[in-house]
């Protein structure tokens, strides 16, 4: 994989000059990173290690703790299923199985075309137009379970009814 | 200069908080800005704002015009030329975009009218709504930073004085004394003091804090200001969630156009002072929200909480007297400072004073942010203000104070808010979210969702909350799908007791509530599926049978267009059926249905 | 200053644990995560203790509790034993695999339950290898993930260059959860294998040459010309004193 780790390094320098090298500018690191990777590459934590002079499991550790960021590569279409108690109870659940039934993914993933990736988020905040779904930034308002089939097609992707 | 209350000007407020711009708000801003610019051609003087959040995000994009007091609902960019071409050139309204009360059918020409905002009494979102979050000028005009500068003539005594008489209670959930805490990190030696903003607002249903750092930035950096005069602090970070984009942008252009008019930095308003904020975005841990644990994630840890048997305000930030106050809290500082600690405590009940933003969603008519002193019953906030249960159902109960709170009946719904009343009835304030939830959910998996929600959130170091809460709901989801047993109601209280005692931190001491609120009031909901294998609800789906009452289906077949099974069949007007075989009852037909005819076996 | 715990009245240092202070005093209180070289993180909350602060009583880990008044303890109450019984009963389930939690499931009593178990697993995330590794100077490990997805491990699970195959996180596990086998001359820990080094003397193998050249460079006063094992170097300290003893007779 060094191809991919190479075309990161402008990217990872990028983000490591504009923070000193002390311990707590790590999340702004990783979060700067990760909106320029769509993921954080391995490259760029063990960079951040040594730049702020911290053991690279520490930093690492940081990466799985806090679950904005990816250790793998996210989907074109990033969607956010938001599960909060508003959106839950206006069944978000279905919003979830109907993307596992249609693209055969299920949270924290990837589709194999690299195309999707599945993530459901804590309450963004947007209680009064539930069940929302983010996709790439753009807010999806009272989605219903075949609502999001209509958004999938329209993103330009045909879906096969009969995925697995 | 235009000012916001100048008669000649007609000001369109377009509400811009995220709620409305997922509904398409941005962009009827934008039209209405482009029409109206200095080249409109049109005689009458008008500037249009992009406000933040007017918490009724049911009926955005909302747009506001003045000094007419005309509230538009649901705009689309197509109304703009009528809007121009009536309201603006000829003062008259577009009855179509006008809202229409429901009960009473009438046409409501501006929100002071509609029960939703008359009944609310707004100290912390004062501003919201009416002012552009991201222009000093909106703020000053609209009275901001005069606090500050009466609080320079006040000593630092003075000012704690004036918390503490006000009887202000954090915000954020615990509800303790402000006043008390900042004396108590006041009194502290040194001149390396912090303060801190906890904009890691996670409690799901909730978002007061997002609209005020949205739509009121300067607020919050007035109050801390206010705050490090009082305390000796010179430095400030506002943690926000990493989720809330348009609060961090906000928040950064407030900060830089404080720093450019002496708000904020060495000088301050030429009197000496020195205090500047940072911006710290947090990594999507609820258990950020905790305020050890914020203060090490702050310094570059994983957000895992200590033990807190010296308070941050004695040891907090890298070992220095902090203060952690929440958004909210913050907000309603300038307000007490202005206007006195006798006006604020006038309001509220003997030891909740003030207001309280609640978040008010779930399946009440009119969702949306809703501040009212403290002390108005539940009852009033959600019919009065509320609107009532959505499509005429019955009112269950109302979930408070998130995953740390608790589920009450409807036998309580005359109880008067406060931080007190609310913890004796076995829930808690929290942060104020308000979730109504009506006969068609399922308590016990409301249980299942919070320790489900809370199992995922844990940050994993002690065993009470990491090895208890998932075992806890390991048993609630055995009771969902049809496993439960005689022993599970024991087992669980035991190790809810010994969650509440022996964790290191409020998230997992809490953790139980919602489990133990619903047994207490709805202990039928869980035996029912232990001993019958069924959800009266209707929720549980190996549990739950849908059947559709001939009696009452007039065949309109709106369900049938909606069902993501294809389990429903029958011939217009005709009563229909569902094949319990193809079913995956996902309720959607029994939530849909007008006429109540999709019934729980 | 005084406290007094359990009717018994000790001495103890402002600001140090509970724990350090009644650990002194030969009182004991069950712990699983702590270990003397290091300072309490009130993980396992198998330490709580009841604390009477002028009438106030609450309970809390003796770990992190910093005495700083004097304080009445009472260490073991109904409510305390229900604690740590079922604290046991939790770790039990999540690492039946351990013959530490086995002994303790039972020295406590513990009632069964229908809650599943993992015979596979044995860490009760107790921290005390990170903290060891990090000592040593080297940080290859770290708990990482939150939860119950909380787990140890070394970053992408795959070797990590800083280890040097020392084995001290897997000498101070207390249930045996790190894995370190060493066949022949070779030690396998942590996804890499470690050349051992036989000792000058007796030719048993007794550490990895990373962790000796590690040591090396960090203490370069402590190296030594000749590779020996710990009882080979004891036995030649041991008779550089009978020859000084000879030569110094009265001196020691």
């Amino acid at each position: 994989m060094a191809g991919e780790a190479s075309c990161f390094q402008a990217q990872i320098e990028s983000t490591i000059q504009n923070y000193p090298g002390e311990k707590r500018y790590v999340l702004a690191m990783m979060q700067d990173l990760q909106r320029k990777c769509n993921y954080l590459p391995r490259e760029g934590l063990e960079e951040i290690a040594r730049h702020v002079e911290t053991p690279f499991a520490r930093v690492y550790a940081m990466a799985t703790f806090y679950k904005a960021f990816s250790l793998v590569p996210r989907g074109q279409f990033h969607m956010k299923v938001c599960d909060g108690t508003a959106c839950h109870i206006k069944s978000s659940a279905v919003i979830i199985d109907q993307v596992y039934n249609t693209l055969g993914i299920k949270p924290g993933e990837t589709s194999g075309d690299g195309m999707f990736s599945l993530e459901t988020v804590n309450c963004i905040g947007a209680c009064a137009i539930a069940p929302v779904v983010v996709i790439n930034d753009k807010v999806y308002s009272k989605v219903s379970s075949s609502g999001i089939l209509e958004i999938i097609n329209a993103l330009g992707v045909n879906v096969d009814e009969d995925h697995q | 200069m235009k000012t916001i209350n100048d008669p000649e000007f007609k000001k369109i407020l377009v509400c811009c908080g995220t709620g409305c711009q997922a509904n398409g708000s941005m962009a009827v801003y934008k039209a209405l800005a482009s029409r109206l610019g200095p080249d409109s051609g049109i005689e009458v003087s008008t500037y249009t704002k992009a406000t933040g959040c007017n918490g009724w995000c049911e009926q955005g994009p909302l747009v506001k015009i003045l000094p007419d007091d005309i509230t538009y609902c649901h705009v689309e960019p197509k109304d703009v030329e009528e809007i121009i071409e009536k309201t603006i050139k000829q003062g008259e309204v577009v009855k179509k975009l006008l809202y229409r009360d429901p009960v009473t059918k009438k046409q409501v020409r501006s929100h002071h009218e509609i029960d939703f905002y008359r009944k609310q009494h707004k100290i912390a979102l004062r501003h919201i709504g009416e002012i552009d979050p991201a222009s000093l000028d909106d703020y000053l005009e609209a009275g901001g930073y005069q606090a500050l500068r009466k609080a320079f003539t006040m000593s630092p005594q003075d000012i704690l004085d004036e918390i503490k008489r006000s009887g202000l209670r954090g915000r954020g959930g615990a509800g303790f004394p402000t006043g008390i805490k900042w004396e108590s990190c006041a009194i502290q030696p040194g001149t390396d003091k912090y303060l801190v903003c906890n904009g890691d607002e996670g409690d799901p249903g909730a978002f007061m804090d997002r609209s005020i750092m949205e739509g009121d930035p300067h607020t919050i950096i007035e109050g801390m200001l206010i705050a490090s005069m009082a305390i000796g602090a010179h430095r400030g970070f506002i943690y926000v969630r990493d989720e809330y984009g348009l609060a961090i942008i906000n928040l950064n252009l407030a900060i830089r156009d404080a720093r450019a008019h002496g708000y904020l930095g060495m000088d301050i308003l030429e009197r000496g002072w020195a205090f500047d904020i940072e911006i710290v975005r947090g990594g999507g841990a609820f258990v950020c929200g905790e305020e050890t644990a914020l203060i090490t994630s702050i310094e570059g840890n994983v957000g895992e909480p200590r033990d807190k048997y010296v308070f941050p305000t004695e040891k907090g930030l890298w070992g220095k007297p902090t203060v952690i106050n929440n958004v909210e809290t913050w907000a309603n500082v300038p307000v007490i400072i202005q206007e006195g600690a006798e006006k604020f405590s006038s309001i509220g009940t003997e030891k909740s004073k003030g207001t309280k933003v609640f978040s008010l969603v779930g399946k009440v008519v009119n969702t949306g942010l809703v501040e009212v002193p403290m002390g108005t019953t539940l009852r009033e906030i959600i019919y009065d203000i509320g609107g009532g249960i959505l499509k005429g159902r019955g009112f269950k109960a109302v979930q408070t104070g998130g995953p740390s709170g608790g589920c009450i009946p409807a036998e309580l719904l005359d109880l008067q808010v406060d931080f007190d009343s609310l913890t004796s009835a076995g829930s808690m304030m929290g942060s104020g979210g308000l979730i109504v939830m009506d006969e068609h959910t399922c308590m016990v998996e409301v249980a299942r969702y919070y320790l489900n929600f809370l199992a995922g959130e844990s940050c994993g170091k002690c065993v009470p909350c990491r090895e208890g809460i998932s075992r806890m709901l390991e048993i609630v989801t055995g009771i969902c799908e049809g496993r439960g047993d005689s022993s599970d109601l024991s087992l669980l209280e035991e190790l809810g007791e010994t969650l509440q005692v022996a964790s290191s931190c409020a998230l997992g001491k809490t953790a139980p509530n919602p489990v133990l609120s619903t047994l207490r009031y709805f202990r039928e909901e869980y035996e029912s599926h232990i001993r019958e294998h069924r959800c009266p609800a209707g929720v549980c789906r190996s549990l739950t049978e849908f059947y559709v009452d001939p009696e009452l289906c007039n065949g309109c077949g709106l369900c049938v267009k909606n069902c993501p099974a294809g389990a429903i069949s029958g011939e217009k007007k005709e009563p229909h059926v569902i094949e319990q075989e193809i079913c995956i009852r996902c309720g959607d037909c029994f939530n849909r249905c007008n006429f109540q005819a999709v019934k729980v076996k | 200053m005084k406290i007094v715990v359990d009717g018994q009245e000790i001495t103890a240092e402002y600001g140090e644990s509970l724990l350090e202070a009644t650990r002194r005093a030969g009182i004991s209180i069950p712990t699983l995560c702590y270990h003397e070289a290091f300072k309490g993180e009130g993980r396992c909350r198998l330490c709580m203790v009841e604390v009477n602060q002028g009438g106030r009583k609450s309970l809390v880990a003796a770990c992190t509790y910093p005495i700083r008044e004097e304080i009445e303890v009472t260490t073991s109450t109904p409510s305390i034993d229900k604690i740590r019984r079922n604290i046991i009963m939790l770790l039990y389930k999540r690492a039946s695999g351990s013959l530490l939690l086995q002994k303790l499931y039972h020295e406590y009593g513990c009632p069964e339950t229908k809650l599943q178990e993992n015979p596979e697993e044995r860490c009760i995330l107790c921290n005390l290898c990170v903290k060891a590794c990090e000592e040593v100077g080297a940080s290859a490990i770290s708990l990482i993930m939150r939860g119950t997805e909380k787990r140890l491990a070394t970053p992408y699970d795959q070797a990590a260059d800083v280890c040097v195959g020392c084995g001290t996180c897997a000498r101070v596990c207390p249930t045996g959860a790190i894995e370190m086998v060493e066949e022949d001359n070779l030690r396998a820990i942590w996804h890499k294998k470690f050349e051992l080094q036989a000792c000058d003397h007796c030719g048993k193998y007794y550490a990895a040459k990373a962790e000796i050249g590690y040591f090396a460079e960090k203490h370069p006063e402590f190296d030594h010309p000749e590779k020996l094992c710990e009882t080979c170097r004891k036995r030649e300290l041991a008779s550089k004193f009978m020859e000084y003893n000879t030569n110094y007779p009265g001196r020691v």
